[in-house]
């Protein structure tokens, strides 16, 4: 494990809101993207020439790693997106049909849950949320008695962004199978982080994004379809085949992939899944969860702190989320960065249904997120920082 | 006359991986920009001498790869050559 205190020097800005966006990255990460437009920068499948081809050799060899990342074995089968956000809405509005119905969970992002509202409000298809447990956990009674014979999709929040809690994905996949139901799973906050077997588990649908858990630039990010699931289309345009029609092109990955992809940000994404394997997913996840568990224990001592979510770290991806008794989240937050130099997040963190569910709603949490790169002595520091904030309430 | 044989793919993805499978492989062959005396959903193609193209083929499809079509074309430089699509019993 790295220190953060270390590597910046004596520059004290201490980084806590890897779950936003993780940082630092692997220094292959920032050299790549540059590396990538000065010497190969062909816009892939269009030209035909040099500097096209080695694009596309790129493009090919990242779907490759993303696809060994999930187990995948059809590496077309990886569609590129822009984040996770775009993954789920590619998703969403690809595979529902006017009169389905959806389930999904309370501790959805907002870009699960605005996709969905639209389509509500819109009166295309009906919606039911799974509600959780204070902790953050789905309730498995509740949704075995929610599928309908026109529900179409299961969406699943492999981990909370607000609490980190980690839903039981193989129980509630082989729940929506048992019903004909296909799974959508949103794996923004666990992509890199901790291993997910796509095809064993029987994931229909996996949404990511490359600059979290995989420690890639942003505006990099995908969307994993099974074999036999037809989504239609989001947008149509350019490929650089077939360009006598109007029609986009049937075949995967190209079907939803329209204009020029983001082939610098993805060789920067390579380089962060290069990281990742080189490393040991199992490694990563396991110092996450030593360096989760040292955050937590020293907090949940702090007299008049209130923490959130699964104390067993085993329970949950590296974030604590907490409130302070008589204090504003925000202003908690803003005295971290300015007397401190500790950056992390507070607020909704753009899940307000499951913040319903902690009673933390509409004031949020502070929310600290370590990452792989975090060290003991960040946390010692941070700690100490919480301790006089808390004596100032 | 000289003749060049070449197989066209339904996506840039797959005539990629024929490339990256062929190169572990002994065979010759080149990726080269789609004539235009060809149609092709991708704008790469995969050209190589023509009694080579029959084991390239089967090769291809046993890696379960989408090949598009095959064709035979003379190769008499700028000019727009003479096209023969081949077709295979399968």
């Amino acid at each position: 494990m790295n220190d953060q205190c270390l590597k910046n020097g004596n520059n004290l800005n201490l980084y806590f809101d890897n779950a936003a966006t993780s940082w630092p990255k692997p220094e292959t990460v920032y050299k790549a993207p540059e590396a990538q437009m000065r010497q190969a920068c062909g816009n892939p499948g269009r030209s035909g020439h040099t500097r096209t081809l080695e694009t596309d050799r790129l493009l090919y060899t990242v779907r490759e790693a993303v696809a060994g990342l999930f187990n995948v074995k059809n590496p077309a089968r990886i569609v590129f997106t822009l984040n996770a956000t775009d993954a789920l809405n590619i998703a969403i509005k690809g595979i529902l049909k006017p009169g389905d119905h959806v389930l999904h969970t309370a501790i959805d992002h907002n870009s699960v849950l605005r996709p969905l509202g639209k389509l509500r409000r819109n009166g295309i298809v009906s919606v039911d949320t799974v509600p959780c447990d204070l902790e953050g956990c789905p309730d498995i009674d509740f949704l075995s008695t929610a599928f309908r014979a026109n529900t179409c999709l299961l969406i699943i929040n492999h981990a909370s962004n607000v609490t980190g809690t980690i839903a039981p994905l193989e129980e509630m996949v082989r729940m929506a199978h048992g019903h004909g139901v296909n799974v959508l799973v949103d794996a923004a906050q666990t992509a890199g982080s901790i291993a997910i077997d796509a095809e064993s588990i029987g994931i229909d649908m996996l949404a990511f994004t490359g600059h979290k858990g995989l420690l890639g630039p942003t505006g990099t990010g995908g969307l994993y379809v099974r074999e036999g699931i037809y989504l239609d289309s989001l947008r149509e345009g350019g490929t650089g085949s077939q360009s006598e029609m109007d029609i986009h092109p049937e075949s995967m990955p190209e079907r939803l992939e329209a204009g020029t992809l983001n082939s610098s940000g993805l060789a920067g994404l390579l380089e962060g899944i290069r990281f990742i394997e080189n490393t040991g997913i199992t490694n990563i996840r396991e110092d996450e969860i030593e360096i989760r568990k040292y955050l937590y224990n020293a907090i949940k001592d702090i007299d008049g702190i209130k923490l959130y979510g699964p104390e067993e770290s085993e329970k949950c991806s590296c974030l604590v989320s907490f409130t302070i008794d008589n204090a504003d989240s925000g202003e908690v937050g803003y005295i971290l960065e300015s007397s401190y130099g500790i950056l992390c997040r507070t607020g909704l963190h753009c899940a307000p249904l499951a913040h319903k569910a902690f009673n933390t709603f509409p004031a949020g949490t502070v929310r600290l997120s370590p990452g792989f790169f975090t060290g003991k002595t960040d946390i010692d520091y941070l700690v100490n920082a919480l301790q006089e904030i808390k004596s100032l309430t | 006359m000289a003749y060049s044989c070449y197989i066209t793919f339904p996506t840039t993805y797959f005539a990629i991986r024929a490339e990256s499978l062929l190169k572990k492989e002994a065979y010759s062959f080149k990726m080269v920009p789609v004539p235009r005396s060809i149609s092709s959903s991708c704008g790469t193609a995969l050209r190589c001498e023509c009694k080579d193209l029959s084991a390239l083929k089967e090769f291809l499809l046993q890696n379960e790869l989408e090949l598009e079509a095959y064709y035979k074309l003379e190769e008499i430089g700028l000019r727009v050559p003479n096209v023969e699509e081949l077709h295979f019993d399968e």
